[in-house]
């Protein structure tokens, strides 16, 4: 799959950051979505199953574990990467055992980033077939 | 106590809150660069405007190494059940006491130690106790010196070494009672380094 298909939601309460980090990855061809806080997330995800949600830990509201959860619940096939700080890598150890992908601390490198989407990706597609369901790509 | 872990979790806050910061941060400037990349041609101030951005990078890299630090500090007072990862409290210590070592010229080297060592203590009192020895050394040592501090295993227990100056040296400081306090408090052994040099503190093991 060409990077320009993927879809990508980015959740983070902070705006600046969030919305930069998707013009960045815009500007490398990878389309994304943003979302400010766990309750659109979640009505992002319903909408739209995207390939991978990048998703931060601490966010006000719906916190980043308890989305987590959620989606693992109604859309399994999701890949969800965790962003987390230094404080909470607790938090990202935790979200692995909830079924995230792998978590990332900020600040992050982009490069990085964008070869763990792309790891989530293929990951989700072995697992589609696993289950016996195409995503029709 | 009550204040230590309290000052902790307003500092936690204040670290994670600086991390989002620094992340804006590196987030705008590579967009920068991103955008400089893809259409310097023609524009007269390229090359100042890429040297600012590496600043910024640099700055951002320093910031992101000492939040991590503190914010081992804002935790460092809570109890663990397995204990304290000495060389982790080490290493955040040596990492918040470059500065004051480099006012008096010293280089403080922290040696690729032995990790996972552990003790009963919490981190806090660790960082109290080799930051005492670390506040004697820092009196005795000449300017211009090196200090290397090592973490490793001896007879079971896990010692942290500073290996220089001389023992007499450092216990003629006025530091000393400091440290001879603390340590006596926290139950730490204080012993000379190998050929009198430098100072050997041993910590309590880890609860079985």
């Amino acid at each position: 799959m060409n990077a320009k298909d993927w879809k990508i939601l980015l959740v983070d309460d902070e705006r600046e950051f969030i919305t930069t980090l998707a013009e960045r990855l815009e500007l490398r061809g990878i389309p994304a979505r943003v979302a400010f806080d766990g309750e659109s997330a979640l009505e992002a995800i319903a909408a739209e199953e995207p390939h991978v949600v990048i998703l931060d830990v601490l966010m006000p509201g719906i916190k980043g574990l308890e989305v987590l959860e959620r989606v693992k619940r109604t859309n399994p096939l999701v890949q969800v990467l965790l962003l987390t700080g230094h404080g909470s890598t607790r938090d990202g150890i935790e979200g692995m055992r909830l079924g995230a992908y792998d978590y990332m601390m900020k600040p992050l490198n982009i490069d990085t980033l964008i070869e763990k989407m792309e790891s989530a990706i293929d990951y989700a597609k072995k697992a589609a077939t696993l289950a016996g369901k195409t995503d029709g790509q | 106590m009550r204040d230590a872990l309290f000052m902790g979790r307003v500092t936690a806050s204040a670290t994670h809150e600086l991390q989002n910061i620094l992340a804006t941060i590196r987030e705008s400037s590579g967009l920068m660069d991103d955008l400089l990349a893809m259409s310097s041609e023609g524009f007269a101030h390229a090359e100042r405007f890429k040297k600012g951005l590496t600043v910024l990078a640099e700055q951002v890299e320093r910031g992101m190494v000492l939040t991590e630090q503190l914010n081992f500090c804002a935790h460092a007072p809570e109890k663990s059940p397995a204990g304290a990862d000495i060389n982790e409290a080490v290493r955040a210590l040596v990492g918040l006491s470059r500065r004051d070592a480099a006012r008096r010229k010293i280089t403080l080297v922290l040696a690729p130690g032995r990790t996972g060592l552990r003790t009963s203590l919490r981190a806090v009192e660790v960082m109290d106790a080799v930051g005492a020895a670390l506040d004697a050394a820092l009196v005795a040592l000449p300017m211009g010196t090196q200090l290397m501090l090592s973490v490793e295993e001896q007879g079971g227990l896990g010692v942290v070494r500073l290996d220089s100056p001389g023992f007499e040296a450092l216990r003629a400081t006025p530091a000393w009672g400091n440290l001879a306090e603390v340590t006596a408090a926290l139950g730490i052994g204080v012993s000379a380094g190998p050929g009198g040099m430098g100072v050997v503190l041993a910590l309590p093991r880890p609860a079985a």
